[in-house]
């Protein structure tokens, strides 16, 4: 069995870049709500169709366990009972603001099969991990640190998923043009073979769908071997 | 329409803006896939944000197109919009907000869309309180592509209504 609580960088090295993430949507969610904009999305379909990508990684056909790092106020629920009502789905949404999270359970209270916990890692091994948007804002984050972050949060979301995990990026920008500051752009090769190396695992990227950005999906070798499997999710007391 | 927005009417021209930037055209090769229209042609694939029978309103609302700085200026910007089906447009059987939807559903299905700017024209002239959508235009002198231009009849605040065009007699 994985632990996810062994994997990854002393929580001490990212505690304070995680408080500046924590602060920020903090800010959003109190300027905005509990709308995509709350989570830093222009509107809700450009918020959705991250999801679509992002969930191209889960087969949803059978019963799973779904890990949403940096899950806000548990947006990919919403979409999950709307496009995919017919789908079961052990919800599990993690984020670093403490009002995302309290924001969150008050919304989806009396949700069955929906929990969110504080924090910047899963506290359990799942099915699988999406995580939507949280390498995009920087702010004022060294990239060398905003690259430990990624690293570090990506060794989290290997170690918590037994069939595979999902992210996504902004494109970066061609020679001569840059990125709004504070945002991390970068290559699908530079996290695609970071993911292929150290995790040992199948990657594929997603481009194409009208964003600047890609999506990353990891899959573990012989994952396609492995449909029908169904481990059980625990929670880690 | 422009006097739906009374004393706010300045920033009209700011809220054309988040509609023409949301359907721009790609400003570069490196471009082509992403941003803008093709963006917009993306949404539209996926979610069909754009329906018949969906008022151009509750579109422009899902994508935001009514702006983050000031909730007064949103909801007078949608009272507008909302108002487009008590207008005409140039084309027969289509109200203002008909023409509009069925325009940006055409284009964003099309094999080659074209980007899509909002603009006005003045209500008081002559034919003027139609909505027309010209395909294609040249509307933006410095950006050599072609464009649909969508255009909004509006009057100042405080101006005379134009006559309402008397419904055509009916044969006997």
């Amino acid at each position: 069995m994985r632990r996810p609580a062994q994997a990854g960088a002393a929580p001490s090295a990212l505690a304070s870049l995680h408080a500046g993430i924590a602060a920020y949507y903090t800010g959003t969610l109190t300027r905005f709500g509990a709308t995509p904009l709350g989570v830093d999305w222009s509107c809700e379909p450009t918020q959705q169709m991250r999801f679509v990508q992002l969930l191209k990684l889960c087969d949803l056909s059978v019963p799973v366990s779904l890990d949403d790092v940096g899950c806000g106020y548990g947006a990919l629920l919403a979409f999950l009972h709307a496009r995919h009502p017919a789908s079961v789905v052990d919800y599990l949404g993690i984020d670093l603001s403490a009002a995302m999270v309290r924001r969150a359970r008050r919304l989806w209270r009396g949700t069955p099969a929906a929990r969110f916990v504080l924090g910047h890692a899963s506290p359990r091994v799942a099915d699988y991990s999406v995580a939507s948007g949280i390498f995009n804002v920087q702010l004022e984050q060294p990239r060398a640190d905003w690259e430990l972050f990624i690293a570090d949060t990506l060794d989290h979301m290997h170690a918590a998923s037994v069939r595979g995990f999902a992210v996504n990026f902004i494109q970066a920008p061609p020679p001569g043009q840059t990125v709004r500051r504070g945002l991390y752009a970068t290559d699908p090769a530079r996290w695609a073979d970071h993911c292929a190396r150290r995790f040992g695992a199948v990657t594929e990227v997603i481009e194409g769908y009208g964003l600047r950005e890609f999506s990353l999906l990891v899959r573990p070798r012989g994952a396609a071997d492995d449909v029908g499997h169904q481990p059980r999710p625990r929670l880690v007391q | 329409m422009g006097h739906i927005m009374g004393d706010w009417d300045s920033h009209i021209g700011s809220l054309f803006d988040i509609f023409n930037q949301r359907f721009a055209a790609p400003q570069s090769k490196d471009e082509a896939l992403y941003g803008g229209i093709s963006e917009m042609v993306a949404l539209q694939r996926e979610f069909k944000i754009f329906q018949k029978g969906r008022p151009f309103v509750e579109s422009a609302r899902l994508l935001g197109l009514g702006g983050l700085s000031n909730n007064l200026v949103k909801n007078l910007w949608f009272k507008l919009l909302a108002d487009l089906s008590s207008y005409e447009s140039d084309t027969a059987g289509q109200n203002g907000d008909e023409r509009i939807v069925n325009a940006l559903i055409s284009n964003l299905e099309a094999s080659k869309p074209l980007p899509c700017v909002l603009t006005s024209h003045d209500s008081r002239a002559k034919d003027g309180r139609k909505v027309i959508v010209t395909s294609p235009s040249q509307p933006i002198h410095y950006i050599e592509a072609p464009h649909i231009t969508i255009s909004l009849p509006m009057r100042p605040k405080g101006s005379k209504a134009p006559a309402a065009k008397a419904p055509p007699k009916k044969k006997k």
